[in-house]
């Protein structure tokens, strides 16, 4: 198939997949809160819809660095969709990925001028605290496999088994980070209501929907990215029911933990990370690792 | 608004152009990557900024002197 053509089915495999399955993220809160909940398709409806919807742009923006950081969101992102189902690339070029995506919430937090975008860009600062957790897992994934390679870690996979039965624990890291970068995570400390919408507040209308295509998509890598590096080759069934599975999750953990104030969510996810990094050690140098 | 209107036009053009080149001939894999991870954002951002509504003349000074959507 012509390259062009498999990157574009991808990105829209990634988009709509990624906004049911944030739908489904909603709607199981929901059912979990014992509330009705939104249809299953109302990410998807609500990201086309604000495409259509009034939008200006404040005086108090800095217009091109406003607009731009939605333009850097979903570029990265499509750079993961390419790193990740269509090239089978390296790992390290996913971890670019989500190191840019902490900086775009920083400044789509600061191009608004406005106190609560403000506010979630400092706090975007000290959810860089799971970016450690994620990068010793990508480690732990090399020690074992020998490659940073998808592509030959899938391969690793299918003649010695899945990874997350060899590392749980630094599966276990690298869902700490699916938590937190589910809607409503205990950890979003970016997104707290106090804050109204965090860094995306001021990005309203057209841009807003704009997020949304680049939220949905991110959903999608970093659950394809999972199943891949823990779950050994899956057929596109497998793909779809780990999804799920992780969605409904997620969204249980989400549904029943507030959300924690800014130096418990960090203090949380280093104490959990550190449990698991020296827990793999362990494994590693006492041989349960082969 | 009119130089907004003329930059997302010709930006809608370019990026359609070069997905559509990218689709008809096989270019190297280098700038097939290059030409989505820009092309796509852009087309998609560049279509956005055509289809949005505009606020009523009456309203436009209101919306641009509105200093924070959240408040």
């Amino acid at each position: 198939m012509n390259l062009m053509a498999e990157i574009l089915i991808q990105v829209i495999i990634a988009f709509l997949a990624g906004s049911l399955l944030l739908g489904l993220h909603r709607k199981i809160m929901a059912r979990v809160q014992r509330r009705p909940g939104p249809p299953i398709i109302q990410h998807l409806l609500h990201s086309l819809k604000f495409f259509f919807k009034e939008t200006g742009f404040p005086r108090t923006v800095s217009k091109v660095f406003y607009i731009g950081i939605t333009f850097i969101l979903a570029l990265i992102w499509v750079v993961g969709v390419i790193a990740g189902p269509v090239a089978h690339d390296s790992l390290l070029i996913l971890f670019g990925v989500y190191a840019v995506y902490k900086i775009v919430e920083h400044n789509a937090g600061s191009s608004s001028g406005s106190p609560y975008g403000k506010l979630s860009c400092v706090r975007a600062v000290l959810s860089a605290a799971t970016e450690l957790p994620l990068f010793a897992a990508i480690v732990f994934v090399y020690l074992v496999t020998g490659t940073m390679n998808i592509g030959e870690i899938i391969t690793y996979q299918s003649v010695n088994g899945p990874l997350i039965f060899t590392i749980p624990l630094a599966a276990v890291m690298f869902f700490m980070l699916i938590i937190t970068k589910s809607p409503y995570s205990p950890f979003a400390i970016t997104k707290d209501k106090a804050l109204i919408s965090g860094f995306e507040t001021e990005h309203y209308g057209l841009l807003r929907g704009f997020m949304h295509f680049s939220e949905a998509i991110a959903w999608y890598v970093m659950l394809w990215v999972f199943l891949t590096i823990f779950s050994g080759p899956l057929t596109a069934a497998g793909y779809l029911i780990g999804m799920i599975l992780i969605t409904f999750i997620t969204a249980f953990i989400n549904a029943t933990t507030p959300i924690l104030s800014p130096n418990h969510s960090v203090m949380t996810q280093i104490t959990i990370g550190a449990i698991c990094f020296f827990g793999t050690v362990i494994m590693i140098f006492t041989g349960v690792v082969a | 608004m009119i130089s907004q209107k003329v930059i997302s036009i010709i930006l809608l053009v370019l990026s359609t152009i070069a997905i559509l080149a990218c689709l008809i001939i096989d270019f190297d894999a280098w700038i097939v990557y290059a030409v989505a991870i820009f092309a796509i954002p852009a087309w998609i951002l560049s279509l956005g900024l055509l289809t949005m509504a505009k606020p009523k003349p009456e309203d436009v000074e209101g919306r641009l002197k509105e200093p924070f959507t959240g408040y």
